[in-house]
């Protein structure tokens, strides 16, 4: 091998190795418009749709002593509409249904609009599709609070403890109060500035949209 | 895919030839790419070991960017960990183009391929979560790209991607899973390894010693002429418009954030059973796989060379079953690719595949000494089909007569001395470089046969003057013409040697056919 072809290898290496640096710190655009960004993003627990049945003392007595429930509820999750209205105009519609195969997980909004930086009047909402037909059960549930000593399926399994017919009905009040609200409806005026995400979510405590535009990382 | 397997071939046959004549081929990178994997594979271990002592999962951001900002250790021991994997990638995918265009990617070398594809994508992943650990901006948006893709795959109860909307600060426990895949995959990988050699005999691991201390010193050399930079945090809450990038972990990137999540999870996952489905596609038609090599007990002296010989480690010793008090060799078909070394092993000639045994060669020795076009006195050049067979018909241009292949490590010493009783003035062995043989150790072998006395060795009534091996690759056609001439040259100053009848010859060189010891 000749001083000379010595020479060429090792530019050539010396050249693919700076070559690896190029490559491995390359630029890459990601968002070549200035546009603000609208992120839609919650989770929430969609409204059960459920027929709700009382078990006879019988058709308990039939079960394992930790699978007897006084009232049984069969049924699927609610499924919502999401819009979004860009200066009074519709800019994004979506059906929102319960997570997982069966659709009986909270339902989850993931979602980011492009939108041109400024000022602007933003409206969100979130409403539910399916009809709900009045339940029996939690309306017994609702007049009486949360003690269900009224239910008839009380009365019926007389040996079982009442302190366990109390948690049962309080539990079926309680997933039911936290679901999302059949309507939620979000309308403000937004200033959205160039390349920053203004991000619209669930506050489960206060039960609403709500605007976040910064902070947490 | 076959005609893209040829052009591949010559793509590969010129670059081999260029790296050749820049770095010697002991050096050349090409033929080492698969032990270069190894040696940088160890490089970003003991760097990783070293960056894990100073990253915190409670503060990621903030952990990597005191190890940057420390310019004399940090910083460079940051850059070679990222260059070598860089590098990793770019080794891996030349050795797998090699595998994919000398054909060696189907049949009994089904599982090598495989257990590479699955090196490579653990490689891939291994870099993500590696880039992800920072949490700069290029970290978030692999992850939200990876969360993203797989958020298509109802799976998941609740979506990864949820974690980067920035509904809630990202939780400690994401960087100390992502920290965990990325300590945990290397050690998988060398589960993977290990299957990936498995079937190797003698695995070569490491590149030559210089090579390999000149590819640390020139990524460490650029660690430090090029000190990384720490790239923005992450923000779930601003949209940067142009990041730095990896193009080697994230090529895909500019790619697929163009699809919807499900058609680049589909091209994705298409891409890798591509990779994976290549053993199928490159199956010669027709043919399952090569016929393994074969042993005839009558002639098997219990020798134990060809078990030690063979590359992969498909033939074993056992006990024979006749009265005989010797071993005898067993191939094990499900090991063997029929690379024909223990033919070129065999002193007696009673192991090698069909048609390519000891006894098949003579007998094409003697079909070809039996042409009538050969003139006295002219030397004969014997070349490996997949090295300088690719241009025999310019070294039969040259004036030798052309003796051709399929390894030259398949050859038995016998062919040369009945060449030269025949009255060739010379045999010239055109062998492929050390590192670049299809049967692994053929030009090892012989070498060692011809000139060191292995077993099978050419008898030392052979005038070695007579007798070259020359390394070259299908892409060296003029170092093999000039090798070849320089060696014609020489036959003429040689003293004359009386040529033997070839009924003489056909007895002399007949191989024992009971069981004495070769």
């Amino acid at each position: 091998m000749t001083a000379w072809l010595r020479g060429i290898g090792l530019v050539v290496a010396v050249a693919g190795a700076v070559a690896i640096t190029q490559a491995s710190v390359l630029p890459m655009k990601l968002n070549p418009s200035d546009a603000a960004i609208l992120r839609l993003a919650w989770m929430a627990r969609p409204e059960r749709v459920e027929d709700c049945r009382t078990q006879t003392e019988e058709q308990m007595a039939n079960l394992p002593a930790h699978m007897r429930q006084s009232v049984i509820c069969d049924g699927t999750t609610a499924a919502y509409r999401l819009e979004v209205q860009y200066q009074h105009q519709v800019i994004a519609e979506q059906i929102v249904r319960g997570g997982g195969l069966r659709h009986d997980r909270p339902l989850y909004v993931s979602r980011a609009i492009e939108l041109p930086a400024g000022d602007a009047v933003i409206a969100v909402k979130f409403v539910r599709i399916d009809s709900q037909k009045p339940n029996p059960v939690s309306e017994h549930e609702r007049s009486d609070g949360a003690g269900g000593e009224a239910l008839e399926a009380g009365r019926q399994a007389a040996a079982m403890d009442a302190d366990r017919r109390r948690r049962e009905g309080e539990e079926r009040l309680h997933s039911r109060e936290e679901a999302v609200p059949a309507v939620l409806v979000l309308e403000r005026g937004l200033r959205l500035a160039s390349r920053q995400v203004t991000l619209v979510t669930y506050d489960s405590q206060r039960r609403e949209l709500v605007v976040v535009d910064g902070a947490p990382r | 895919m076959r005609a893209l397997e040829r052009l591949a071939l010559r793509l590969l046959a010129a670059t081999d030839a260029a790296a050749n004549r820049l770095y010697g081929a002991r050096w050349n990178p090409l033929y080492q790419s698969g032990t270069i994997v190894v040696a940088l594979y160890l490089t970003i271990v003991v760097t990783g070991l070293w960056l894990l002592l100073f990253y915190r999962v409670a503060a990621p951001w903030e952990s990597v960017a005191g190890v940057t900002a420390n310019l004399w250790i940090g910083n460079w021991v940051r850059g070679l960990h990222r260059y070598s994997s860089d590098a990793a990638v770019l080794a891996t995918i030349v050795h797998a183009f090699r595998m994919f265009a000398q054909g060696r990617s189907w049949g009994a070398r089904m599982l090598a391929w495989v257990s590479g594809a699955l090196l490579l994508a653990l490689l891939f992943v291994c870099g993500w979560t590696g880039y992800v650990m920072v949490w700069d901006t290029f970290g978030e948006h692999l992850a939200r790209e990876g969360a993203r893709m797989l958020d298509v795959l109802p799976v998941l109860s609740e979506p990864i991607s949820r974690q980067f909307t920035g509904e809630r600060p990202m939780p400690s426990v994401f960087f100390f899973v992502n920290l965990f895949a990325h300590i945990g995959i290397p050690l998988g990988m060398g589960v993977v390894f290990w299957l990936h050699i498995k079937r190797l005999e003698r695995p070569v691991l490491l590149p030559p010693r210089g090579l390999m201390w000149a590819a640390l010193a020139s990524l460490s050399i650029v660690a430090v002429a090029r000190p990384l930079a720490m790239a923005p945090q992450a923000n779930a809450f601003v949209v940067p418009g142009v990041i730095p990038s990896d193009l080697f972990f994230a090529f895909w990137i500019p790619i697929v954030r163009r699809l919807n999540a499900g058609t680049a999870l589909s091209v994705m996952t298409g891409l890798a059973i591509a990779l994976l489905v290549v053993p199928a596609l490159t199956a010669r038609r027709g043919v399952k796989r090569p016929a393994p090599s074969t042993v005839d007990q009558e002639i098997c002296t219990g020798c134990l060379q060809c078990s030690l010989d063979c590359p992969y480690g498909a033939i074993q010793m056992i006990k024979r079953t006749d009265n005989r008090p010797t071993l005898v060799a067993s191939v094990d078909p499900s090991l063997c690719v029929s690379c024909g070394i223990c033919a070129g092993s065999c002193a007696p000639m009673g192991v090698g595949p069909p048609g390519r045994t000891g006894r098949d060669q003579i007998a094409q020795v003697h079909a070809f000494l039996a042409e009538p076009r050969r003139r006295a006195g002219q030397i004969v050049a014997i070349c490996c089909e997949h090295g300088a067979g690719a241009y025999r018909s310019a070294i039969a241009d040259h004036g030798a007569a052309l003796y051709t292949v399929d390894c030259a490590g398949n050859l038995h010493t016998t062919v040369i001395e009945l060449l030269l009783r025949a009255g060739a003035g010379g045999v010239l062995v055109l062998a492929c470089q050390a590192r670049d043989c299809r049967s692994r150790e053929g030009p090892r072998w012989l070498v060692e046969r011809l000139y060191d006395g292995r077993e099978a060795e050419l008898q030392a009534r052979v005038d070695r003057r007579r007798v070259q091996v020359v390394h070259v690759a299908a892409g060296e056609r003029q170092l093999a013409i000039s090798a070849q001439r320089a060696f014609a040259n020489g036959i003429p100053t040689l003293p004359r040697v009386a040529t033997e009848p070839s009924g003489d010859l056909h007895s002399a060189c007949e191989p024992v056919t009971t069981g004495g010891q070769s």
